[in-house]
């Protein structure tokens, strides 16, 4: 279990981000952006349904066959001289971690973005034993010197502007009087993390996909940051969930056809690095160590859980993008990891259901997620099935259950209908303004609070049938 | 901890709750993915053009600049050109065999600091050096096992000779090729990987393949695209169309 990172409510959470008018803005631009790009690479690109079905059906035949391909992967990893680490909770794979820092005695680790490190929260344990992570991303860099956390999967601060980016960069390297240039901004930061990826004992990473059959660890990244960390620190740490497996380079290059455009566009990212182990002899650089951490936390009770199909997610952000929700409140909001509608279901899974028991309902269930993701996970199907077993294990709010059951029994019985229909005809006369229940008293007022509930006709269509 | 035992039994518990899952195959692999890569490049040969062109206007598609040198009697030249016009004062390199052209000559000639980079292992002092050569050199030489004409992007395989930093921490990486290293797609790519892993490695293969589209990138700040973030500002491919010369 990871703890959650915010105390708040998801309503609380949500009015915030929709009250924030620079956040809007900044979201309503990059993701209109990101669609814009990820349209226009698929149109450019006539196989590309083709290849989504192709990696939609490698992600499940490797889910069928999960223990060989793994065992294949550590087999060959071994082999080339690597060692590997099972962690079947987050508290697991930190230790790992800083079990490898300790023995190696590392002072300075340089992390490339990874989405599974900032789930087991490796930074504060890190920073606890005494090793300093710096985190290489520029957008995940910004933000680690505001003390912040990532907004979107693939643009980590695309909720700062370059005013904000600038202030923090004087302030904290130290240099002040920045000018709001990104291209000046990018320069300095360049500067600041090339001398600690020279410096750094520890190079963590994530990784997009392992190749079983070569024991290859793949990273892909547009900065060249994933290659520094890869290169240059005398360790290097790649930390994954288990289910970034994939049988062969063949599978790797059908996957490689279909991330980048539907990230961002590209065709491909600028940096696709193939790890295979440890430095080889005669080369000159390349870690002296290197290790898998191959992550549960959650994901393998859902091989044969509801949440199944969510094991296919290529961390690629295209869901977030299209949805309206994600696009109103923002990635924070979420309140944890992984936001949008991946997101949701990625917290159950690590998190428990209980976790998600607001977030399951911040979805229209609209499908634009279904129709972006590169694999077609169907997630409005399992947001379902989340809100099913929520209302199964009771832990949606008594009042709603009770209203709701009253509600079922008065929609079985046509009788108890006609009842009701004439009882709440009168009952809703003081509420009724300008044609529409704009506020309801008691706790129904939750519902009115964002919504106008239009009044009840004056006669039911059963009524008017009987006139005909 | 968990030891792998326990953990892969976890996984197999849960892998028999599902049964009746619809069948599903990971991609087809090539059978002799050696012959085929053979069979592919001869098929490839015969429309190199088509390839070469299509690579260019993708590599330019993402910010490389391309070049072309008639032989590789003309390379030293148009790489001094480069070197000249960003006041070039030292360049790492790849060794010529692993080049396929002696470029050190000409450069050193000009007046600029070329530090080739060694076959075989060498004491830690000695790397230590080298590595901080490579941080401060101001262009880094290359060549390429892979031309991808669809993506604009170029693959490179490390080595003994081949330092993986060559083409990241100088600020402008300028890559050597021919008409052998050009393939059509990722596709080919894919299978050129499973060639490449059939069978056992090579004794000087290095542990990282890295495939290259464009200049180091980011648009993380407003999004406004940046180049040489981390990696080089600048990305060269020069071509020679009468070929490199070939070591193995």
């Amino acid at each position: 279990m990871t703890e959650p990172i915010v105390t708040t409510p998801l309503r609380e959470r949500a009015t915030n981000a929709l009250g924030d008018r620079l956040l809007h803005e900044a979201l309503d631009i990059a993701t209109t952006r990101f669609i814009t790009l990820r349209r226009e690479a698929f149109d450019d690109f006539p196989e590309g349904e083709q290849l989504r079905d192709r990696a939609r059906a490698i992600k499940e035949a490797t889910l069928q066959r999960l223990d060989t391909y793994l065992e294949m992967l550590v087999a060959n990893v071994e082999r080339l001289g690597g060692h590997v680490h099972f962690a079947a909770t987050a508290e697991e794979a930190r230790d790992i971690v800083l079990g490898i820092a300790r023995r190696t005695g590392a002072r300075m680790a340089v992390k490339s973005k990874s989405m599974a490190t900032e789930e087991i929260h490796l930074n504060d344990a890190l920073q606890a034993i005494g090793v300093t992570p710096v985190e290489t991303d520029l957008g995940e860099y910004i933000i680690q010197l505001a003390h912040e956390r990532p907004s979107h999967i693939i643009a980590p601060a695309i909720h700062k502007t370059k005013g904000q980016v600038a202030e923090l960069f004087s302030r904290e390297l130290g240099r002040p009087g920045l000018p709001a240039d990104p291209e000046v901004l990018t320069k300095i930061a360049r500067e600041e993390l090339r001398e600690k990826f020279l410096q750094a004992d520890l190079g963590i990473t994530g990784a997009n996909f392992a190749v079983a059959d070569t024991g290859t660890v793949v990273l892909v990244t547009n900065e060249g940051n994933g290659r520094m960390a890869t290169s240059l620190p005398r360790v290097h740490v790649a930390v994954m969930g288990v289910e970034k497996v994939i049988p062969s380079m063949t599978d790797l290059a059908v996957f490689l056809a279909i991330l980048a455009k539907s990230a961002t566009g590209q065709k491909l990212s600028v940096y696709t690095t193939l790890v295979q182990g440890p430095r080889r002899p005669g080369e000159l650089e390349g870690p002296d160590e290197f290790h898998l951490v191959l992550l549960d936390n959650g994901r393998i009770a859902q091989i044969g859980g509801t949440l199944r199909e969510s094991l296919y997610c290529l961390r690629c952000g295209a869901c977030l993008n299209v949805c309206p929700v994600y696009r109103q409140i923002g990635g924070h909001a979420y309140g944890y990891t992984y936001p949008g509608p991946i997101g949701i279901l990625l917290t159950a899974m690590i998190n428990g259901p209980g976790s998600v028991k607001d977030l399951a309902h911040a979805s229209s269930l609209c499908g634009a997620c279904a129709e972006a993701c590169p694999v077609r996970i169907d997630i409005p199907r399992m947001l379902i099935e989340l809100r099913r077993e929520m209302d199964a294990r009771r832990i949606a709010p008594w009042t709603e259950r009770v209203v709701f059951k009253t509600f079922a029994r008065i929609l079985r019985s046509p009788w108890l209908y006609r009842v009701g229909a004439r009882i709440g005809r009168i009952a809703q006369r003081p509420f009724v303004r300008d044609g529409g229940i704009r506020a309801l008293p008691f706790f129904f007022g939750h519902w009115t609070r964002t919504r106008d509930l239009p009044p009840m006709s004056a006669r039911t269509f059963q009524e008017r049938w009987r006139d005909l | 901890m968990t030891s792998k035992a326990e953990f892969l039994a976890r996984i197999r518990t849960e892998m028999a709750k599902t049964p009746g899952l619809f069948t599903a195959a990971p991609a087809e692999r090539p059978a002799q993915p050696r012959q085929r890569l053979d069979i592919l490049r001869r098929e490839l040969s015969e429309r190199w053009p088509q390839m070469l062109e299509r690579f260019r206007s993708e590599f330019e598609r993402v910010a490389g600049v391309f070049h072309r040198a008639p032989t590789v009697a003309e390379v030293p030249a148009a790489l001094e050109r480069i070197c000249r016009e960003r006041a070039v004062r030292r360049v790492v390199t790849w060794p010529a065999e692993e080049l396929g052209v002696a470029i050190a000559p000409a450069l050193g000639a000009a007046g600029i600091a070329v530090e080739s980079m060694p076959h075989a292992s060498v004491p830690d002092t000695e790397r230590d050096r080298l590595r901080g050569t490579i941080a401060a050199a101001d262009l880094g030489v290359t060549g390429a096992d892979l031309a991808v004409a669809e993506t604009g992007t170029l693959v490179l395989v490390s080595a003994a000779g081949r330092p993986r930093s060559t083409s990241l921490l100088p600020p402008c990486h300028v890559a050597i090729f021919d008409r052998a290293a050009l393939v059509e797609s990722l596709e080919q790519v894919g299978l050129a990987l499973e060639a490449w892993h059939d069978g056992p490695a090579p004794p000087e293969r290095g542990a990282v393949i890295n495939f290259i589209t464009g200049p180091s990138r980011t648009a993380d700040i407003e999004l406004t695209l940046t180049r040489g973030v981390h990696g080089p500002k600048e990305i060269h491919a020069i071509f020679v169309d009468g070929g490199l010369a070939r070591h193995d």
